[in-house]
Parts: C-alpha cells; sequence; structure tokens
C-alpha cells in the first residue's frame, strides 16, 4: 500500500542537488503554471480569441476590486482545504485520489493494513460517494417543488454569515486559514507529524525503528478524509445553503493539483490554492462577460498537474540549457 | 420476466463493447507496468476523431482508422511523460483526464459554435450487421446478432490479446517488463520502447472503443458521452487482475449492470444504486485478494518459522 509516490515534496530531498539542479529549481516551481499560460495562450489564439486581453481581463475579474478579491477567496477556501487533505495523505507516502469522494459524504476510511491498491480503491469510492448522495438527495431529502435534486434550504441561523456582504466570504476562509498552520506545526513540531513524515519518507526504515505503518496509514487517511468532508461542509454552510446532486466541480481534483505545485509546503499550497481560486472565480465572470466558456480553467489546471509531475530537468531543450549554465 | 432478461442481454451487448475494448488496452497497458487512468480522455478523442472523419469522407470505417491513430498518439504522448520525463503516471492521468475534457469543452462552443451536441453534415454511422440464420434464433439471435462491427471486434479482441501476451516473444518480454522492468532490461528486453508500446496500444484501444460510442452506439459528438466508461475499464481490468479473460468477464457483468440500470431507474430501484455496482464490486474484490494475499504470506512465514526451529532442534 505505501509506495513510492514519485510526488516532489518540499523539506523531503535526501540529496543535495547538484548546482545546475539548484539554478533549475525557480523554473520546476514556477514552470507548469507558465507552461499552462502559455498553453491556454495557444488555444486561445488558435480559436482567434485575443489571449493577453483574456488573461488581462481574467486577472480584473479575480483581483481588480473588494468584491472580486472576495469571489477569489471563496473560490480558493475548498481548493485550499482539499489541498491540505491532499497534502496530509501525499507526505505520509499515501496516494488518496478519493478526496473528491470525501467531499460528499464528509468522511471516510479506505481498506487499510491490508496493502490493497489505494489509488484505484480511493478513486471508485469517489463515484460510490457521488453516487451515494445523488441517491439520498433523490430519494429521501428531496426539497419540494425543485425539479433539480437538491435538498431543502438549510435553516438560517446554521448558515455561516458573510463577513464582507455582499460576498460569500465567510469565516471558512479563515477557518482554512487556520488549518494551514494546524498542517504546518503538526508536520514540523508533533511526535506523530514526524512519524507519518518518515512513513512518507521510507517506509522500511519506518518500520525498522517501529512506527506502526497500518496505524499510520489509516490516521493519515482519516485526517484527508476529515479535511475533505470540511471542505464540502463548509461548501454547504457558507455558499449553496443547501446539498445539490454533484456539487462539486472537481474542488477534490484541485486539490491534487494545488497539493503539487505547493509541493506540499504550507505557503506553497495557500499560494497554488489562491491561484486555482482566482482562475476559477475570474473564468465564471469572464464567461459571462465574452464568449470564452470555463472550460479554459480545465485546460489549465490539467496543463498544471501533467507538468507538475514531469521532470523538466528531462526535457531535451532543458538539458542542453543546463550543460551551458 | 425471461423476455425482460433478454432484452437487457441484447442491449447489454453494445453497451459492453466500449468498456470491453478499453479493458482490453488497459489490461495490456498494466502487463506493461502502467496504470492508465487516461483511458477516458483516450476514448474521447477517438469519438471525436471518427465523426469528424467520418463526416468528411462520408466512410465510418475511415473514422474507425483515425480513432485508433488519434488514441495511440495520444497514448504516445501520455506514455513519454511516463517513462521519458518521470512523471507520476496517476497524476499524469488525472491532469489529461482534465486537459482533454476542457479541450472539448471549449472547443465546441468556440470554434464550432454548437453547444452540446455536435452533429456534422454527412456523418455516417456504423452499420449493423445482421448474421444470417443466427439471427432467426429466438432469443439468442437479437442477443448476438445485429450490431456493429466493433462489436464483435471488441469480442475478437479477447482471444487475440490473450494469445499476444501469453504466445509472441513480444507479449511474454512486455509481461517481464511489467512484472520486474530492472530483470528485464539486464536480459537485454528493450523496457522502455516496450512499456511506449503497450501505452500506444491501450490508447489504440480506448480510442477505437470511443468511436463505438459516437458511430455506434449513436452518431454523433458530445464532451460526456464517455460518461466515465473509461474508469469502468479500469475497474474491470482490476476486478479480473489484468488477465484477459476474467477481465472480459468483469466487463461483460459491468455492461449488463449499465444496461439494466437504464431499465431498472422506472421500476423502482434506484438507477444510482445500480451505477454504483462496478466500483464496489472493484474495492470489494481487491480487498478480499489483497486479505488472501496477507493471510498466505502470514502462514508462509509461519511455516518457515516452523521448518527453521526442527532444523535448529536437529
Amino acid at each position: 500500500m505505501i509506495a513510492e509516490t514519485g510526488i516532489p515534496v518540499a523539506g523531503q530531498e535526501t540529496i543535495a542537488p547538484p548546482r545546475a539542479l539548484r539554478l533549475l529549481r525557480p523554473v520546476q516551481l514556477a514552470g507548469p503554471f507558465l507552461i499552462a499560460l502559455l498553453v491556454g495562450a495557444v488555444v486561445l489564439f488558435a480559436s482567434g480569441r485575443d489571449a493577453i486581453g483574456t488573461y488581462w481581463l481574467l486577472a480584473q475579474q479575480s483581483l481588480g476590486g473588494t468584491s472580486q478579491i472576495a469571489n477569489t477567496l471563496v473560490a480558493a477556501t475548498p481548493v485550499l482545504l482539499t489541498g491540505l487533505a491532499t497534502a496530509v495523505a501525499f507526505r505520509s507516502g499515501i496516494f488518496n485520489v478519493g478526496v473528491e469522494g470525501s467531499l460528499y459524504v464528509g468522511a471516510f476510511a479506505a481498506a487499510w493494513g491490508w496493502r490493497v491498491d489505494e489509488v484505484v480503491t480511493t478513486l471508485m469510492l469517489n463515484y460510490v460517494a457521488i453516487l451515494l448522495t445523488s441517491w439520498l438527495v433523490n430519494y429521501y431529502f428531496l426539497a419540494p417543488d425543485i425539479a433539480n435534486s437538491m435538498s431543502p434550504l438549510i435553516a438560517k441561523q446554521a448558515r455561516l454569515s458573510s463577513l464582507l456582504p455582499p460576498s460569500q466570504l465567510t469565516i471558512a476562509f479563515v477557518a482554512a486559514l487556520l488549518v494551514t498552520l494546524l498542517y504546518a506545526y503538526f508536520f514540523d513540531r508533533t511526535r506523530l507529524g514526524y512519524e507519518l513524515r518518515m512513513v512518507g519518507l521510507n517506509p522500511r526504515f519506518a518500520r525498522a525503528v517501529g512506527i506502526d505503518l497500518a496505524g499510520a496509514v489509516l490516521i493519515a487517511f482519516v485526517i484527508s478524509g476529515i479535511l475533505g468532508g470540511v471542505a464540502g461542509g463548509f461548501q454547504i454552510l457558507g455558499v449553496n445553503y443547501r446539498f445539490i446532486d454533484h456539487f462539486s466541480p472537481g474542488y477534490g481534483f484541485t486539490g491534487i493539483a494545488v497539493a503539487l505545485l505547493g509541493r506540499g509546503h504550507p505557503v506553497g499550497i495557500v499560494l497554488a490554492a489562491l491561484f486555482f481560486g482566482a482562475l476559477s472565480s475570474g473564468g465564471a465572470m469572464i464567461q459571462l462577460f465574452s464568449d470564452i466558456p470555463l472550460d479554459l480553467i480545465n485546460i489549465l489546471q490539467g496543463t498544471v498537474m501533467i507538468f507538475a509531475v514531469i521532470e523538466l530537468s528531462r526535457l531535451p531543450f532543458v538539458k542542453r540549457w543546463l550543460r551551458h549554465a | 420476466m425471461p423476455d425482460a432478461i433478454l432484452s437487457v442481454l441484447a442491449a447489454a451487448a453494445p453497451s459492453t463493447t466500449s468498456i470491453l475494448l478499453a479493458s482490453m488496452g488497459g489490461l495490456i497497458n498494466r502487463q506493461g507496468g502502467i496504470v492508465n487512468i487516461g483511458l477516458e480522455p483516450m476514448m474521447l478523442v477517438g469519438a471525436f476523431a471518427a465523426v469528424i472523419v467520418s463526416a468528411q469522407t462520408g466512410n465510418p470505417f475511415l473514422g474507425l482508422l483515425a480513432a485508433i491513430a488519434s488514441g495511440a498518439l495520444l497514448g504516445l504522448l501520455f506514455s513519454w511523460s511516463i517513462t521519458r520525463l518521470g512523471a507520476n503516471e496517476i497524476v499524469a492521468g488525472l491532469g489529461l483526464n482534465l486537459l482533454v475534457l476542457g479541450f472539448f469543452g471549449y472547443l465546441l462552443p468556440t470554434v464550432f459554435r454548437i453547444e452540446g451536441t455536435l452533429l456534422p453534415p454527412g456523418l455516417v454511422g456504423l452499420p449493423k450487421l445482421q448474421i444470417p440464420l443466427i439471427d432467426q434464433i429466438p432469443g439468442l439471435g437479437p442477443i448476438v446478432s445485429g450490431h456493429d462491427v466493433v462489436t464483435y471486434l471488441s469480442w475478437l479482441s479477447v482471444p487475440l490479446v490473450s494469445l499476444f501476451l501469453y504466445r509472441t516473444p513480444l507479449g511474454i518480454q512486455l509481461r517481464a517488463t511489467g512484472a520486474n522492468e530492472e530483470a528485464a532490461r539486464a536480459a537485454g528486453v528493450p523496457t522502455l520502447r516496450l512499456r511506449d508500446f503497450s501505452t500506444v496500444l491501450a490508447g489504440a484501444f480506448a480510442g477505437l472503443a470511443g468511436a463505438q460510442l459516437s458511430l455506434g452506439v449513436v452518431t454523433l459528438f458530445n464532451k460526456t458521452m464517455t460518461g466515465g466508461r473509461g474508469f469502468i475499464a479500469l475497474a474491470a481490468f482490476y476486478f479480473g487482475d489484468a488477465r484477459p479473460g476474467l477481465t472480459a468477464l468483469g466487463a461483460v457483468i459491468f455492461g449488463v449492470f449499465e444496461a439494466a440500470g437504464f431499465r431498472l431507474g422506472s421500476s423502482g430501484i434506484p438507477s444510482q444504486l445500480v451505477q454504483m455496482l462496478p466500483y464496489l464490486v472493484v474495492v470489494i474484490s481487491l480487498t478480499l485478494v489483497a486479505v488472501r494475499r496477507e493471510r498466505r504470506l502470514r502462514e508462509r512465514g509461519r511455516a518457515a518459522a516452523a521448518s527453521m526451529r526442527t532444523a535448529v532442534v536437529r
């Protein structure tokens, strides 16, 4: 179950990199963003749209004013939490791609301790969770007089109040930042966090020094699942005010991109979550103001994910550049 | 009631095809050492290429070829990112899913100026083949006869994939690569190229699977038409432990679930629960397999300890 995930995570390099690779570090960190923006620009240009103008509009609509910034923070909240959920698992050496699903059921523990392939089981459980909640809402919690599959609105008292009306910026964002601090404290300062990190770095060594691997995996899964569940809960209490069938536009998967881009580092995770928050809030607005579909954001996000795991130093032209440097 | 079962089975044949083909591709890839969760986008690309080429040429069979070629090309690019550039196969696969879905979501409204369904003029679907004599048999006829050519190809692919993997030198080298890459390389097997080759095959199978959806089941393209079948295919070859026969059985079971799901909606059984079955079956079967393996390991350990004790006593 615990295997080399091959996910680059901050503070887990065992060997000091040679000078040429150190030069590459900033490129490796900023590279996926830049390549994604480039790919997006090519797609925009090829379909006869103004790439620079679109990006400018995207920036304005996500950062250009108080309400725009508030919307970006609202959009960053769920992906910050799912990013942390994924990072907790990654740093413990587990590949949890089931955060999308835990968003739906709150929390779940996958089959553990028997070395079941966690990637496939968590991936499959995503579908189970989405379908299970779809069944529940359609058969038992359906709001009367509404054609779409939603539960009734939750009580006014139960809703999170806005910090900055009329935006939907609530205490949820602050809470997500606090969770980030907890995450940093947990991995850097607590014994359990240290043990989980060791399990992620080198499971054989961890077992040799007496760490209970099955227990560590279970703990990492539970923390990860809880964070995913909190992300879903906040979305209901602070934004949607009801359960909506298939409500998540892939927050769990964006969380994987957030964890990867942030390299598991708390500051990196916050920055990556803000980036994706800005993309989705700005993207929703440009879909209103222009004929550019929100799907552009998925193109950017997919490219970021692919290039976040590609070792740029192995690209032929980068290799040549490194040799000169 | 038997009529209902027969009609479900007749409907299950075409709905099994794409799952079966994609799962055959996925299992070749798995045997070569790569878990391919990019089958879904490869199917989507195949479905799109098939529709475009069939509409341009008026020939659905050229559409199939285009689907195979485009799926294979995407497979090659995906494989390079993993084998040559060190990408994690799961993250790259999830990224590919988002990228391709986003690409078609962007392409259809901006370039083709349509929301939803692409139905280019001149689009020709695959003909349905009636098998003489067999189509006269009551009950069995509609199950075996009257499907598109890709459905029959998918049935044929199961023994062919099995022959390829277990009876040809290339297939055996491929399995050696997947089982232990370092040992295979030491034995002179070109492991990187073989892993790429297995992903290219997976892409080709997935592309053909997509074409069966867009030219066989229906005759149109939209970005949600694969509907998670690439992941059901993943479930099928995990259920079948990447062996052709068992995987095909899994694909057929999941195809029947899908065909039954449509009908059960009206009979009061929630369709969500039926749709959930493939995923649950996989999680449960993977867990059972792992539990059994763990128990065997423990017993072997106990036996080894016992034999060591007797050795020491002697």
